[in-house]
Protein backbone atom coordinates (compact mmCIF):
# COMPACT_ATOMS: atom_id res chain seq x y z
CA UNK A 1 0.00 0.00 0.00
CA UNK A 2 1.34 3.30 -0.96
CA UNK A 3 1.22 6.35 1.21
CA UNK A 4 -1.41 7.84 -1.11
CA UNK A 5 -3.70 4.87 -0.55
CA UNK A 6 -3.24 5.18 3.18
CA UNK A 7 -4.09 8.87 2.95
CA UNK A 8 -7.12 8.34 0.76
CA UNK A 9 -8.64 5.24 2.35
CA UNK A 10 -7.52 4.93 5.95
CA UNK A 11 -7.09 8.46 7.27
CA UNK A 12 -10.60 9.66 6.32
CA UNK A 13 -12.17 6.99 8.54
CA UNK A 14 -9.99 7.98 11.46
CA UNK A 15 -12.69 10.04 13.24
CA UNK A 16 -15.07 7.10 12.92
CA UNK A 17 -12.44 4.76 14.38
CA UNK A 18 -11.81 7.20 17.18
CA UNK A 19 -15.53 7.42 17.95
CA UNK A 20 -15.74 3.64 18.06
CA UNK A 21 -12.70 3.32 20.33
CA UNK A 22 -13.92 6.12 22.57
CA UNK A 23 -17.29 4.45 23.06
CA UNK A 24 -15.69 1.11 23.79
CA UNK A 25 -13.19 2.48 26.28
CA UNK A 26 -14.98 5.53 27.63
CA UNK A 27 -11.64 7.23 27.86
CA UNK A 28 -10.20 9.83 25.54
CA UNK A 29 -6.51 9.18 26.13
CA UNK A 30 -6.87 5.44 25.73
CA UNK A 31 -8.92 5.91 22.58
CA UNK A 32 -6.17 8.10 21.11
CA UNK A 33 -3.56 5.49 21.99
CA UNK A 34 -5.61 2.75 20.43
CA UNK A 35 -6.05 4.72 17.22
CA UNK A 36 -2.30 5.27 16.96
CA UNK A 37 -1.65 1.58 17.51
CA UNK A 38 -4.36 0.60 15.07
CA UNK A 39 -3.04 2.85 12.31
CA UNK A 40 0.43 1.47 12.86
CA UNK A 41 -0.93 -2.05 12.64
CA UNK A 42 -2.79 -1.23 9.44
CA UNK A 43 0.37 0.25 7.97
CA UNK A 44 2.44 -2.75 8.97
CA UNK A 45 -0.02 -5.13 7.36
CA UNK A 46 -0.19 -3.19 4.14
CA UNK A 47 0.50 -6.25 2.02
CA UNK A 48 -2.95 -7.58 3.03
CA UNK A 49 -4.68 -4.48 1.69
CA UNK A 50 -5.34 -5.63 -1.90
CA UNK A 51 -7.18 -8.77 -0.78
CA UNK A 52 -9.49 -6.90 1.60
CA UNK A 53 -13.14 -6.52 0.68
CA UNK A 54 -13.97 -3.87 3.22
CA UNK A 55 -11.15 -1.70 4.44
CA UNK A 56 -13.28 0.18 6.94
CA UNK A 57 -14.55 -2.98 8.59
CA UNK A 58 -11.01 -4.30 8.76
CA UNK A 59 -9.80 -1.14 10.49
CA UNK A 60 -12.75 -1.24 12.88
CA UNK A 61 -11.93 -4.84 13.69
CA UNK A 62 -8.36 -3.92 14.52
CA UNK A 63 -9.54 -1.07 16.73
CA UNK A 64 -11.99 -3.34 18.49
CA UNK A 65 -9.39 -6.03 19.16
CA UNK A 66 -6.93 -3.50 20.50
CA UNK A 67 -9.61 -1.90 22.66
CA UNK A 68 -10.65 -5.27 24.05
CA UNK A 69 -7.02 -6.09 24.82
CA UNK A 70 -6.76 -2.79 26.63
CA UNK A 71 -9.92 -3.50 28.60
CA UNK A 72 -8.63 -6.92 29.57
CA UNK A 73 -5.29 -5.65 30.72
CA UNK A 74 -5.01 -5.43 34.47
CA UNK A 75 -3.75 -1.92 34.32
CA UNK A 76 -6.98 -0.65 32.89
CA UNK A 77 -9.18 1.19 35.29
CA UNK A 78 -12.58 2.32 34.25
CA UNK A 79 -12.83 5.94 35.22
CA UNK A 80 -15.96 6.45 33.24
CA UNK A 81 -17.97 7.61 36.20
CA UNK A 82 -15.50 10.37 36.90
CA UNK A 83 -15.11 11.29 33.25
CA UNK A 84 -18.79 11.73 32.78
CA UNK A 85 -19.36 13.41 36.10
CA UNK A 86 -19.01 16.87 34.65
CA UNK A 87 -21.16 16.10 31.68
CA UNK A 88 -24.44 17.50 32.82
CA UNK A 89 -25.63 19.03 29.62
CA UNK A 90 -27.53 22.21 29.71
CA UNK A 91 -30.88 21.43 28.21
CA UNK A 92 -32.61 24.60 27.18
CA UNK A 93 -36.30 25.28 27.15
CA UNK A 94 -36.84 22.99 30.08
CA UNK A 95 -37.07 23.58 33.74
CA UNK A 96 -33.97 22.58 35.72
CA UNK A 97 -36.01 19.91 37.43
CA UNK A 98 -37.10 18.37 34.13
CA UNK A 99 -33.60 18.65 32.73
CA UNK A 100 -32.11 16.90 35.74
CA UNK A 101 -34.73 14.18 35.54
CA UNK A 102 -34.09 13.75 31.84
CA UNK A 103 -30.36 13.54 32.49
CA UNK A 104 -30.95 10.96 35.18
CA UNK A 105 -32.97 8.80 32.80
CA UNK A 106 -30.24 9.11 30.16
CA UNK A 107 -27.69 8.07 32.77
CA UNK A 108 -29.75 5.01 33.60
CA UNK A 109 -30.07 4.01 29.95
CA UNK A 110 -26.33 4.48 29.60
CA UNK A 111 -25.76 2.20 32.57
CA UNK A 112 -28.12 -0.41 31.15
CA UNK A 113 -26.28 -0.45 27.83
CA UNK A 114 -22.87 -0.37 29.45
CA UNK A 115 -23.75 -3.28 31.69
CA UNK A 116 -24.50 -5.50 28.69
CA UNK A 117 -21.99 -8.18 27.73
CA UNK A 118 -19.34 -6.71 25.46
CA UNK A 119 -20.64 -8.39 22.31
CA UNK A 120 -24.19 -7.11 22.80
CA UNK A 121 -22.98 -3.65 23.71
CA UNK A 122 -20.77 -3.41 20.64
CA UNK A 123 -23.54 -4.61 18.35
CA UNK A 124 -26.00 -2.04 19.74
CA UNK A 125 -23.36 0.64 19.44
CA UNK A 126 -22.50 -0.26 15.86
CA UNK A 127 -26.11 -0.53 14.75
CA UNK A 128 -28.06 2.03 16.76
CA UNK A 129 -25.45 4.72 17.30
CA UNK A 130 -23.00 4.39 14.44
CA UNK A 131 -25.61 3.29 11.89
CA UNK A 132 -23.74 0.39 10.32
CA UNK A 133 -25.57 -2.06 8.09
CA UNK A 134 -25.92 -5.69 9.13
CA UNK A 135 -23.34 -6.71 6.56
CA UNK A 136 -20.83 -4.18 7.84
CA UNK A 137 -21.35 -5.42 11.39
CA UNK A 138 -20.75 -8.97 10.12
CA UNK A 139 -17.42 -7.84 8.67
CA UNK A 140 -16.36 -5.91 11.76
CA UNK A 141 -17.22 -8.60 14.27
CA UNK A 142 -16.47 -11.54 11.98
CA UNK A 143 -19.90 -13.04 12.54
CA UNK A 144 -22.48 -14.43 10.14
CA UNK A 145 -25.57 -12.42 9.29
CA UNK A 146 -27.80 -14.66 11.39
CA UNK A 147 -25.42 -14.46 14.35
CA UNK A 148 -25.47 -10.67 14.15
CA UNK A 149 -29.26 -10.60 14.04
CA UNK A 150 -29.60 -13.06 16.88
CA UNK A 151 -27.16 -11.15 19.05
CA UNK A 152 -28.80 -7.82 18.24
CA UNK A 153 -32.20 -9.28 19.05
CA UNK A 154 -30.96 -10.61 22.38
CA UNK A 155 -29.21 -7.36 23.19
CA UNK A 156 -32.32 -5.30 22.47
CA UNK A 157 -34.48 -7.75 24.37
CA UNK A 158 -32.25 -7.43 27.40
CA UNK A 159 -32.32 -3.64 27.16
CA UNK A 160 -36.09 -3.69 26.77
CA UNK A 161 -36.58 -5.81 29.89
CA UNK A 162 -34.53 -3.42 31.95
CA UNK A 163 -36.31 -0.42 30.47
CA UNK A 164 -39.59 -2.02 31.48
CA UNK A 165 -38.26 -2.26 35.03
CA UNK A 166 -37.38 1.42 34.95
CA UNK A 167 -40.86 2.16 33.68
CA UNK A 168 -42.50 0.00 36.36
CA UNK A 169 -40.71 1.96 39.05
CA UNK A 170 -41.90 5.18 37.51
CA UNK A 171 -38.54 6.50 36.60
CA UNK A 172 -39.58 7.63 33.18
CA UNK B 1 -47.00 9.62 12.77
CA UNK B 2 -49.62 7.04 13.44
CA UNK B 3 -49.10 5.27 16.79
CA UNK B 4 -50.04 1.95 15.29
CA UNK B 5 -47.36 2.30 12.70
CA UNK B 6 -44.87 3.09 15.45
CA UNK B 7 -46.04 0.06 17.41
CA UNK B 8 -45.49 -2.17 14.39
CA UNK B 9 -42.06 -0.68 13.78
CA UNK B 10 -41.13 -1.10 17.42
CA UNK B 11 -42.05 -4.75 17.36
CA UNK B 12 -39.84 -5.16 14.31
CA UNK B 13 -37.12 -3.22 16.10
CA UNK B 14 -37.12 -5.51 19.15
CA UNK B 15 -36.95 -8.48 16.80
CA UNK B 16 -33.91 -6.92 15.08
CA UNK B 17 -35.75 -6.91 11.78
CA UNK B 18 -35.86 -3.19 11.04
CA UNK B 19 -33.89 -1.44 8.34
CA UNK B 20 -31.64 1.51 9.08
CA UNK B 21 -34.28 3.87 7.67
CA UNK B 22 -36.99 2.43 9.89
CA UNK B 23 -34.75 2.78 12.91
CA UNK B 24 -34.10 6.38 12.00
CA UNK B 25 -37.83 6.98 11.70
CA UNK B 26 -38.36 5.54 15.18
CA UNK B 27 -35.60 7.68 16.61
CA UNK B 28 -37.01 10.78 15.02
CA UNK B 29 -40.46 10.03 16.32
CA UNK B 30 -39.37 9.59 19.91
CA UNK B 31 -37.06 12.58 19.90
CA UNK B 32 -39.49 15.02 18.34
CA UNK B 33 -42.73 13.81 19.91
CA UNK B 34 -43.97 16.42 22.36
CA UNK B 35 -47.30 15.07 23.61
CA UNK B 36 -47.60 12.39 26.27
CA UNK B 37 -47.05 8.97 24.76
CA UNK B 38 -49.44 6.03 25.08
CA UNK B 39 -48.47 3.67 27.89
CA UNK B 40 -47.05 0.92 25.71
CA UNK B 41 -44.77 3.24 23.78
CA UNK B 42 -43.20 4.86 26.82
CA UNK B 43 -40.66 2.19 27.57
CA UNK B 44 -38.80 2.73 24.29
CA UNK B 45 -38.68 6.53 24.47
CA UNK B 46 -35.62 6.92 26.74
CA UNK B 47 -33.68 4.44 24.62
CA UNK B 48 -34.16 6.31 21.36
CA UNK B 49 -33.53 9.65 23.04
CA UNK B 50 -30.35 8.19 24.44
CA UNK B 51 -29.29 7.03 20.98
CA UNK B 52 -29.95 10.51 19.61
CA UNK B 53 -27.96 12.07 22.44
CA UNK B 54 -25.05 9.70 21.77
CA UNK B 55 -25.17 10.44 18.04
CA UNK B 56 -25.15 14.18 18.70
CA UNK B 57 -22.60 13.94 21.48
CA UNK B 58 -19.52 15.87 20.67
CA UNK B 59 -16.57 13.66 21.22
CA UNK B 60 -13.26 15.15 22.22
CA UNK B 61 -11.54 16.39 19.13
CA UNK B 62 -8.89 14.03 18.00
CA UNK B 63 -5.76 15.86 16.95
CA UNK B 64 -5.38 15.35 13.24
CA UNK B 65 -1.76 14.87 12.64
CA UNK B 66 -0.36 14.42 9.23
CA UNK B 67 1.43 11.27 8.32
CA UNK B 68 5.03 12.01 7.72
CA UNK B 69 6.79 9.38 5.72
CA UNK B 70 9.90 8.19 7.43
CA UNK B 71 12.77 8.13 5.01
CA UNK B 72 14.42 4.79 4.69
CA UNK B 73 17.40 4.24 6.90
CA UNK B 74 20.63 5.19 5.21
CA UNK B 75 23.54 2.79 5.60
CA UNK B 76 25.75 5.36 7.26
CA UNK B 77 23.14 5.94 9.96
CA UNK B 78 24.27 2.78 11.65
CA UNK B 79 28.00 3.22 11.20
CA UNK B 80 28.67 2.63 14.88
CA UNK B 81 27.09 -0.82 14.68
CA UNK B 82 29.26 -1.77 11.73
CA UNK B 83 32.34 -0.27 13.36
CA UNK B 84 31.70 -2.24 16.53
CA UNK B 85 31.28 -5.48 14.60
CA UNK B 86 34.48 -4.82 12.66
CA UNK B 87 36.36 -4.01 15.86
CA UNK B 88 35.20 -7.18 17.55
CA UNK B 89 36.13 -9.27 14.52
CA UNK B 90 39.55 -7.64 14.33
CA UNK B 91 40.08 -8.25 18.05
CA UNK B 92 39.14 -11.91 17.77
CA UNK B 93 41.36 -12.36 14.70
CA UNK B 94 44.28 -10.70 16.41
CA UNK B 95 43.97 -12.81 19.56
CA UNK B 96 43.76 -16.03 17.53
CA UNK B 97 46.85 -15.02 15.61
CA UNK B 98 48.73 -14.17 18.78
CA UNK B 99 47.85 -17.49 20.32
CA UNK B 100 49.08 -19.35 17.27
CA UNK B 101 52.41 -17.50 17.31
CA UNK B 102 52.87 -18.25 20.98
CA UNK B 103 52.11 -21.91 20.42
CA UNK B 104 54.62 -22.14 17.57
CA UNK B 105 57.27 -20.51 19.72
CA UNK B 106 56.71 -23.05 22.46
CA UNK B 107 57.09 -25.95 20.03
CA UNK B 108 60.34 -24.50 18.73
CA UNK B 109 61.59 -23.95 22.25
CA UNK B 110 60.81 -27.52 23.25
CA UNK B 111 62.21 -29.43 20.32
CA UNK B 112 63.84 -27.20 17.85
CA UNK B 113 66.67 -25.58 19.82
CA UNK B 114 69.73 -27.35 21.25
CA UNK B 115 70.88 -26.71 24.79
CA UNK B 116 74.51 -26.57 23.73
CA UNK B 117 75.82 -25.22 20.55
CA UNK B 118 79.23 -26.86 20.71
CA UNK B 119 79.01 -30.66 20.17
CA UNK B 120 82.20 -31.30 22.18
CA UNK B 121 80.81 -29.61 25.23
CA UNK B 122 77.52 -31.38 24.72
CA UNK B 123 79.27 -34.77 24.51
CA UNK B 124 81.20 -34.06 27.69
CA UNK B 125 78.12 -32.94 29.51
CA UNK B 126 76.29 -36.09 28.40
CA UNK B 127 79.15 -38.23 29.56
CA UNK B 128 79.12 -36.46 32.90
CA UNK B 129 75.44 -37.06 33.26
CA UNK B 130 75.79 -40.75 32.36
CA UNK B 131 78.64 -41.14 34.77
CA UNK B 132 76.60 -39.65 37.54
CA UNK B 133 73.87 -42.11 36.70
CA UNK B 134 76.33 -45.02 36.63
CA UNK B 135 77.82 -44.00 39.96
CA UNK B 136 74.49 -43.93 41.60
CA UNK B 137 73.53 -47.26 40.04
CA UNK B 138 76.79 -48.75 41.33
CA UNK B 139 75.92 -47.55 44.81
CA UNK B 140 72.76 -49.55 44.52
CA UNK B 141 74.48 -52.68 43.28
CA UNK B 142 77.07 -52.49 46.11
CA UNK B 143 74.22 -52.74 48.59
CA UNK B 144 72.75 -55.58 46.59
CA UNK B 145 76.07 -57.41 46.76
CA UNK B 146 75.96 -57.19 50.52
CA UNK B 147 72.52 -58.66 50.43
CA UNK B 148 73.76 -61.41 48.22
CA UNK B 149 76.54 -62.16 50.67
CA UNK B 150 74.03 -62.38 53.46
CA UNK B 151 71.85 -64.71 51.42
CA UNK B 152 74.78 -67.02 50.75
CA UNK B 153 75.62 -67.08 54.43
CA UNK B 154 72.07 -68.06 55.38
CA UNK B 155 72.10 -70.80 52.75
CA UNK B 156 75.27 -72.26 54.27
CA UNK B 157 73.75 -72.22 57.74
CA UNK B 158 70.69 -74.04 56.43
CA UNK B 159 72.83 -76.73 54.97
Amino acid sequence: MSLELFHSQVLPIRPKLFRFAFRLLNNEEDAKDIIQDALLKVWNQQERMPELQNMEAWCMRIVRNLALDRLKSKKYRNTEGLDRAGEVHAIHQQSPHLAAEQQDVMGRVHSIINALPEKYRTIIQLRDMDGFSYQEICDILELTLSEVKINLHRARKSVREQLQNLHVYGLQ
Amino acid sequence: MDYNKIRALLEKYWEAATSLEEEEALREFFVTHQHPLPEDLREAAPLFRYYQQEINRELPAEPVTGVVPISKARPWQHWMKYAAVLLIMAGIGYSIQQQRVKHDQLIVADFGEDTYKDPEVAYKETQKALQLLARNLNKGTEQMEKLNYFNEATEKIKE
